[in-house]
């Protein structure tokens, strides 16, 4: 018993060592945006004269409004179609198991390794050719194939699970395939969609390869990479730097914040559901 | 068994097919073509007074291109004004993708010739003729002409404009200048050393300098030391991809064994390779530093920000009375040959030149000498002002036909992947000043030759 | 997820039901399928297949063509047979990006990996207290920010003015202090931590949560045997984590060989080279040198090394006794 005491005072300690740290760039972040702007203010040290305003500058140097709605733009381009696309295909090769699936989903699952820079050169050209460079369709189109691979995989992971009784008895009732898959399969698996929801919402928005090799305008890109623009452009003003990022990357905070249990229940899955 | 096989064969005819769609013929050849030899323009263009949008691509940090474009729109309210701003590495490495894919009618440039290769820019002779450039002093323009296909620089037609002629030199703190007992600007290598000496054993920090991420600002001493040591045509020669040129000469191997001597004595700060260019601003500003390698584009803040405590000298030469030479060029701007307003962004680059106002905010805000004809309005400046003193020595340079471009711009990527990786590592012991040079040319000649 | 891109996450299929459960599902799936012809679901994976076959199958074609080219992106192409390759393994600058690569998965996998297992068994005995659940969001936090802002916030720490150079000057080791990516021989290891910071949370949230399915009554057993805590740990926890484990390595390995963000941010591949990594170096050779041909044989191996790394890792680590 007094081992286990000690044992839980050593896992509380770590745990706030562990957190300490991981808040820890948040801190110097918030911190030095609060310097005069133009400054280089040295290691954690609150200003004298805390400078609230360069979060409104930065605001407006980053003209955020534009940004949340290109990135939203881009989302909503992406996740939807993605979660369609992904549930038919996971559900033709994990439940109605049609010929040569096997092949298919081998294909698909050797695309979950991919790293994206090994095809960004070819993407370029394709989607130059396509006549859509610096337009959002470059990051959306794009983006929908990569997330094939997962989606897929994921969504086959959750029909292959799926009791064929079910089915039967639809059929029976004279529904046909794209009935069952609508009325039947899809609100049943409401819960693995939401969570590839909300895996593929959070690549998206942090997207950044795609993002400054596709689109230069900054306000057509995601949010990650406007940051990028961002730091290319007031890289030199440290304080303001800290308080654009602060910014960008607030919105997944915010939303991460208010949905933390659905978010944590995602990404565990997203990593160790097969 | 076998009726899966022949499934599973279609399945893979079907995935593979899509993808060895693909695969036919070599890629490119889709290039643009060499454009024809501009026209001669009957009358000079101008922006119109149809509303125009006016899309530029600059340099972040630098207020001067934003100043003048807002001028501009006070004099021309028809002209609007779209702005992107990178750094400049930023900037060098977008420079062929954006002006292919998404041509901007201005753009900051940083090296030409490959540009100018992929026929990527437009020729300004024809703008040239009409407006008159052709009548300047022809070394305002000089760095800026390229033969046909882009093979060699410094002569043929002309690829870009300037905002203005900027200079670099050496800075220094006069108050720590004083500390050290030094009244008047070193006139030989020799005594720069010894006030370098004098400063280290007063625990002041004798060169402000960068060297960081992508941008090895330890080029700035190396060329003035180039200079110094041997004769600045050579080094144009190579920057200007003259058959035959090469940097690993015996002299500038002198000058980069300085260099290094300079970095073992401790004459930068121990943490040079993660300095970057705005650090360096904010830390001489403070106070930090007696020399800093710079050119005159930061007079006119120098001037604000330490008004009377800054000088500006040319680097001396190894002996004394000998000739002067420094980094001098035009801050490049150049329009893509797929740009929508060319005519306009022409007309904006003359303006530049040849308003009084634009001349004005050129000298004040980029503490340069305005581009344009040799009798035009100089604006008037404060003496004993650091942008006196850097607008004086460009008068010496010119004197001494002492005017070198960098040599960071010799190719596109000479500067992000061979000398700032090269200072890098000779800041931390790693490489020889023989092995710098060997490797810079080295990779210079596979550039050059190769793409 | 480690990344913004699904594909870091490979999961064993294994996971699903075993394969008595298969069997007797494709069963039905036969009796199923009379009624329904077995090429409409071709009709329902062509969409996914279309834009994959497009936006990536094609793509990847092609990059393995233009390995085989000399191209400036531009002009017309030369053909270079496996010259671009043989510079890939001959160059220094190259080679040295994919050994750079390597070296970062100590800090990419190995540190999150050993201190999540240390740090996820000792925080097991607290968790349901209110603490694990704050510490739970909270170390989740580097997971759902861009990288490109955990890059920005970690150079500014590690500055020559930083807060972590501030802090070892407060404990009396200012000596050590110094522009960690900027040095050459910290820079690698700056990047690292700043990939251990990442990954960190994740792993240590991941084990924790295959630890709560460890049947307590094996522990039980094994104190009555008088196993100490190490004991414990080594026979019973991390065995039993095996799948997890898996996991975690294959999500941080792929990270680690394709960096790109944390990098482009932070020290564009310098001080030298010291960072280079293939990422970056396919980027800039791609569109800043315009040399396709080099970048797109990277590319090539890039991918063949994630394959190649990542597929034994899975095999291994696969839970085979289900």
């Amino acid at each position: 018993m007094i081992v286990g005491r000690r044992e839980t005072w050593t896992g509380r300690l770590l745990l706030v060592l562990l957190m300490a740290v991981t808040l820890m760039p948040f801190l110097s972040l918030f911190v030095t945006a609060l310097h005069p702007s133009g400054s280089y203010p040295s290691g954690l040290e609150w200003p004298r004269d805390p400078q609230w305003g360069n979060f409104v500058k930065a605001f407006q140097a980053a003209r955020m409004i534009e940004l949340v709605k290109s990135s939203t733009l881009i989302v909503l381009g992406v996740v939807p179609v993605a979660l369609l696309l992904g549930t038919m295909a996971g559900f033709a090769i994990g439940h109605l198991r049609m010929a040569g699936r096997n092949v298919v989903f081998l294909a698909f699952v050797l695309g979950l390794t991919l790293p994206f820079e090994g095809i960004i050169t070819p993407l370029y050209y394709q989607v130059r050719d396509m006549g859509l460079l610096n337009t959002r369709w470059a990051i959306i189109l794009p983006l929908i194939g990569l997330f094939m691979p997962f989606a897929v995989f994921w969504m086959r992971a959750h029909f292959v699970n799926m009791p064929d009784e079910l089915s039967e008895s639809a059929r029976m009732d004279g529904a046909n395939v794209w009935q069952l898959f609508w009325r039947i399969h899809v609100p049943l698996a409401m819960p693995a969609l939401s969570s590839l929801a909300i895996l593929l919402f959070l690549w998206t928005w942090n997207q950044f390869l795609l993002a400054i090799v596709l689109v230069d305008d900054p306000l057509k890109r995601t949010m990650s990479g406007a940051l990028g623009a961002f730091q290319g452009q007031w890289g030199t003003d440290m304080p303001l730097l800290c308080a654009g990022s602060l910014l960008i990357l607030a919105p997944t905070l915010v939303i991460f914040l208010i949905f933390q249990r659905r978010f944590v229940t995602a990404l565990l899955q997203g990593s160790l559901k097969g | 068994m076998s009726r899966r096989t022949r499934w599973n064969g279609a399945a893979l005819a079907v995935v593979m097919g899509g993808t060895l769609a693909a695969g036919c013929g070599a890629p490119g050849g889709d290039a643009p073509q060499p454009e024809a030899p501009s026209a001669t323009l009957a009358t000079a263009p101008t922006c119109g007074t149809a509303p125009v949008t006016l899309n530029a691509y600059v340099e972040t940090g630098f207020p001067l291109p934003k100043e003048l474009s807002s001028e501009f729109s006070k004099q021309h309210p028809n002209v609007k004004w779209n702005i992107r701003e990178d750094q400049f590495a930023v900037i060098t490495q977008n420079a062929p993708r954006v002006l292919a894919d998404d041509p901007p009618d201005l753009m900051r440039l940083p090296q030409v010739s490959e540009l100018v290769k992929n026929n990527l820019l437009k020729n300004l002779d024809g703008y040239a003729k009409a407006f008159g450039w052709d009548s300047w002093p022809a070394s305002q323009l000089e760095q800026m002409r390229m033969t046909p296909g882009g093979k060699t620089r410094g002569e043929g037609s002309l690829y870009a404009m300037g905002l203005n002629f900027s200079m670099t030199g050496v800075f220094y703190n006069k108050k720590l200048a004083a500390k050290i007992g030094m009244s008047s600007p070193p006139a030989t290598l020799a005594e720069l050393d010894d006030a370098l000496a004098k400063a280290k054993s007063a625990g002041i920090t004798p060169i402000a300098q960068f060297n960081g991420g992508a941008t090895g600002g330890l080029a700035f001493p190396l060329q003035d030391l180039m200079a110094a040591y041997g004769p600045s045509g050579p080094i144009n020669d190579w920057i200007y991809q003259k058959p035959g040129a090469t940097i690993d000469t015996p002299s500038n191997l002198q000058a980069t064994r300085h260099l290094e001597k300079w970095i073992k004595a401790g004459h930068f700060w121990k943490d040079v390779n993660a300095v970057d260019y705005a650090t360096m601003m904010s830390r001489f500003i403070k106070g930090d530093g007696l020399f800093m390698f710079d050119g005159d584009w930061e007079s006119g803040n120098l001037d604000k920000q330490m008004p009377g405590d800054v000088g500006f000298f040319l680097m001396p030469p190894a002996q004394q009375g000998g000739r002067q030479a420094a980094m001098s060029a035009p801050l490049a701007f150049g329009i893509s040959s797929r740009a929508k307003n060319a005519d306009c962004a022409a007309f904006f680059l003359n303006w530049v030149a040849t308003d009084p106002k634009a001349r004005e905010i050129g000298v004040k805000v980029g503490g340069s000498h305005p581009m344009g004809p040799a009798d035009a309005p100089m604006p008037e400046v404060t003496k004993g002002t650091v942008t006196a003193s850097t607008l004086e020595a460009g008068a010496k340079i010119a004197e001494d036909d002492g005017a070198m471009d960098f040599i960071a711009n010799a190719t596109g990527a000479i500067y992000a992947k061979s000398w700032t990786p090269q200072l890098q590592k000779l800041v931390a012991g790693q490489q020889t000043p023989e092995e710098l040079l060997k490797s810079v040319q080295s990779d210079y000649t596979s550039q050059v030759g190769g793409s | 997820m480690t990344r913004p891109t699904p594909d870091s996450v490979v999961d064993p299929p294994a996971t699903s039901p075993g394969p008595a459960a298969v069997t007797r599902k494709r069963g039905h799936a036969r009796a199923a399928g009379l009624r329904t012809p077995r090429w409409v679901g071709w009709l329902f994976v062509a969409p996914a297949l279309g834009v994959y076959a497009v936006f990536v199958l094609r793509p990847i074609a092609l990059t393995v063509q233009y390995s085989m080219y000399r191209w400036d992106g531009i002009g017309p192409s030369t053909w270079a047979g496996l010259g671009n390759y043989a510079r890939v393994f001959t160059d220094p600058d190259l080679y040295d990006s994919i050994l750079n690569a390597v070296k970062l998965i100590v800090f990419f996998s190995v540190i999150p990996v050993v201190l999540g297992l240390m740090s996820a068994s000792t925080i097991r005995r607290i968790a349901a207290s209110r603490l694990a659940l704050v510490g739970r969001t909270v170390l989740f936090l580097p997971q759902v920010i861009p990288l490109v802002a955990a890059g920005i916030a970690w150079s500014w720490l590690l500055s020559s003015a930083g807060l972590v150079n501030q802090l070892l000057t407060s404990v009396g080791l200012g000596g050590v202090a110094r522009a960690w990516l900027g040095d050459f021989s910290t820079a690698l290891p700056a990047v690292g931590v700043i990939g251990a910071w990442v990954l960190l949370g994740l792993c240590t949230i991941l084990l924790l949560s295959g630890m709560s399915k460890i049947d307590p009554a094996l522990y039980e057993a094994a104190r009555m045997d008088g196993a100490g805590p190490l004991r414990e740990f080594l026979s019973i926890t991390v065995p039993s984590l095996r799948q997890e484990i898996g996991v975690c390595v294959t999500v941080t390995v792929i990270a680690a060989l394709a960096s790109f963000d944390i990098v482009y941010v932070s020290t564009q591949g310098g001080p030298g080279n010291a960072t280079m990594v293939p990422g970056l170096e396919i980027y800039y050779l791609a569109f800043s040198e315009r040399q396709v041909g080099i970048a797109s044989a990277l590319a090539v191996v890039l991918m063949v090394l994630v394959l190649v790394v990542a597929l034994p890792i899975q095999w291994l680590t696969k839970d085979r006794s289900s």
